[in-house]
């Protein structure tokens, strides 16, 4: 059991948006986490990454929770956020040897690494320039290559489909499944449900602060018989019945 | 529309006048007191060396006039949003751009009859002017910053293809030729001249306006700059939260993080580094406070005085450095990277005491040249290295520690 979040309560104020919700993410495994704008997907997502702390429940990433040890449960999440977040002073080159050295990776393997995702990104050619300045697509893939270059355990991945070109989204999709092969685990939180029909090993679905159900696409169609087939029909039965 | 500017105006005087309070504190005012005061002291044993009939007199008047009438922007308070939002309203945005003009032109004129009525006593010796012709010459020169308003509002559409009516050098000639006039052939002739400008360009705008678009664009670049400036020397007294500073890449100082190894604990001394010699607003701070520093003891002699000057620089730019620690606190990566904090802090301790320590050097160096005495430049050099350890191996620490705890 990879990460463990157990009825959490929490929010960016004392007035809760997470209502008590509780789910898992196992080894290898890549969790879709769905929900309508404000549902508190990015708020689930903060308390994750220890950004914000649950007024009550708990956390838990591999049997550490964020209060024990800081240290070794951060060193275990690389987050890729959904608008990209760059240091303007930094190049390319040096936002990847700034990652390295906070997550202390041996520089050599590291830079191995560093230079297939670069290739793979196409971003190989950019090593000294300011990302602060690339375009949006291109900002995201800086993210996707610094978060990749960590062995964490846990890659946090905000809404990666908006913005990326196909052959980019075709890229991480592959990176992700390597990465569950030996033994990572994905949160990931996106709007783009074929996608993430077709590549969620499991689905949580959020809606106003709390998980309206959970599971795999097999599992949610028995849940919801006469909602339909398709993760989108799925999903869109369980906002109206809200509604209504 | 004019509503629309009332409301905005009013906005501006408030953060005006919010942070003028900022900029006016006691030890200010005391300051400017001071210096008037001294200003004032020499311009009037000045005046009384200064015989009738020197050649340079109207030169000297002339140079004055021309450089103030161009001071007083064209102060439109636009906002980025309006090429979006007020796009549909543009014909009517021209009773805006003249609220506009009519409140620019408060500020502008009192500068102008400010300095004529500082300028005064030097025509009326130097050139044995009466105060009938300063009256008129001081009319001449508001009838003019009225005029150049003009052309600025003029120069808000697209009047005249890509041609600007407001072209700095349009201004300059005119205000040299107009009030040349004046001082060396006659006040009356400058008023004519000026009377007929306006007026020119009020008809002939009147007639133009309204078939021109709004260069929106150039409009809204103008107003962020005009603001930008204002803001800028409020940062000199206060922290402006508008002013960020821009990024330079200055490859040329890239040796100096050389000594800084890619290992974890250097982390954060990595960023801080780098954030510090490429972002213009911390660095350009203590620079500007080394150099204003080395000045001022370069021309200060004295036992005690010299080092306690020193002293007192090293501790303003201790002191300045203390928010950027706290300069990457909105990027999310900051808190989400397996760094300790107390490892963060040691990197800031040592970067500060990096830089306090070479701006120490320096401004021992022109101590030790300006004051050629080996008790001075060796008690400035105890002062300074205990008071670099002391502000940034204790107090820096500590303070950042109380107010990580305030925020709490």
């Amino acid at each position: 059991m990879a990460l463990e979040v157990s009825h959490v309560v929490g929010g960016y104020s004392q007035i809760p948006v997470l209502k008590d919700i509780s789910f898992d993410v196992r080894d290898g495994e890549l969790v879709g986490l769905i929900g309508l704008n404000g549902a508190g997907k990015s708020t689930t997502i903060n308390h994750v990454i220890g950004l914000l702390t649950p007024h009550k429940g708990k956390i838990m990433l591999n049997g550490v929770t964020i209060e024990q040890d800081s240290q070794a449960y951060k060193q275990q999440i690389a987050y890729i956020p959904e608008t990209p977040v760059l240091y303007q002073e930094l190049t390319l080159r040096e936002h990847l040897e700034m990652t390295m050295m906070a997550y202390d990776l041996d520089q050599t393997v590291a830079w191995e690494t560093a230079h297939e995702l670069l290739k793979t990104f196409r971003l190989d050619n950019k090593l000294d320039w300011f990302p602060a300045n690339f375009s949006k697509g291109m900002k995201q893939k800086v993210m996707i290559v610094c978060a990749f270059l960590t062995n964490a355990k846990l890659y946090i991945i905000d809404e990666p489909f908006l913005g990326l070109d196909p052959l980019a989204v075709n890229d991480l999709l592959n990176l992700i499944e390597q990465r569950k092969k030996t033994g990572a685990s994905i949160l990931m939180s996106t709007h783009v449900l074929d996608t993430a029909q077709r590549y969620c090993d499991r689905f949580v679905l959020l809606h106003d602060g709390q998980v309206k159900t959970e599971g795999t696409l097999s599992e949610l169609q028995a849940a919801l018989p006469e909602a339909g087939e398709s993760l989108n029909d799925i999903y869109l039965s369980m906002t109206k019945v809200d509604r209504a | 529309m004019t509503g629309l500017f009332q409301t905005r105006l009013q906005r501006h005087l408030r953060e005006m006048a919010k942070y003028l309070r900022l900029v006016f504190n006691d030890f200010f005012v005391f300051a400017l007191l001071f210096f008037l005061g001294g200003l004032g002291l020499g311009y009037s044993n000045l005046l009384k060396q200064l015989k009738y009939g020197q050649w340079w007199a109207p030169v000297i008047a002339l140079m004055v006039l021309v450089i103030v009438v161009q001071i007083g922007r064209f102060a439109t308070l636009i906002e980025d949003a309006d090429r979006v939002f007020l796009l549909p309203k543009e014909r009517a945005m021209h009773a805006y751009f003249v609220s506009a003009r009519r409140y620019s032109q408060g500020l502008a004129q009192a500068t102008q009859v400010i300095t004529l009525f500082i300028l005064s006593p030097f025509l009326s010796v130097s050139m044995h002017w009466t105060i009938a012709q300063i009256l008129v010459l001081a009319v001449v020169q508001i009838i003019l910053k009225d005029a150049f308003l003009r052309l600025d509002l003029a120069s808000a559409y697209q009047v005249t293809a890509q041609r600007r009516m407001n072209q700095w050098w349009v201004k300059w000639l005119l205000a040299i030729v107009i009030l040349a006039s004046g001082l060396w052939l006659t006040v009356y002739a400058a008023v004519i001249l000026a009377v007929i400008l306006d007026i020119a360009v009020a008809v002939w705008f009147h007639q133009h306006w309204e078939n021109q678009q709004i260069r929106w664009r150039e409009q809204i670049k103008l107003e962020d700059n005009r603001m930008l400036g204002i803001y800028r020397f409020f940062n000199l007294f206060t922290e402006v939260p508008m002013v960020s500073g821009t990024i330079k890449r200055r490859r040329y100082l890239d040796w100096l993080f050389a000594r800084i190894k890619p290992q974890h604990k250097q982390t954060y001394l990595y960023l801080f580094s780098r954030g510090m010699v490429r972002g213009t607003e911390f660095s350009g701070l203590v620079v500007r406070l080394t150099v204003i520093g080395m000045l001022l003891l370069y021309f200060v002699r004295g036992q005690w005085l010299p080092i306690i000057l020193a002293a007192l620089f090293i501790y303003l730019i201790g002191f300045q450095l203390l928010p950027f620690f706290h300069q990457y606190d909105d990027i999310v990566f900051s808190h989400v990277y397996p760094v300790a904090s107390d490892l963060r802090l040691k990197s800031f301790v040592t970067l500060v005491t990096l830089i306090l320590s070479v701006a120490a050097l320096c401004l021992w160096v022109i101590v030790a040249i300006a004051n050629p005495s080996l008790e001075t430049a060796g008690l400035a050099l105890l002062v300074e290295v205990v008071e670099v350890w002391y502000l940034a191996r204790l107090y820096t620490p500590q303070r950042l520690a109380r107010a990580d705890k305030n925020r709490g």
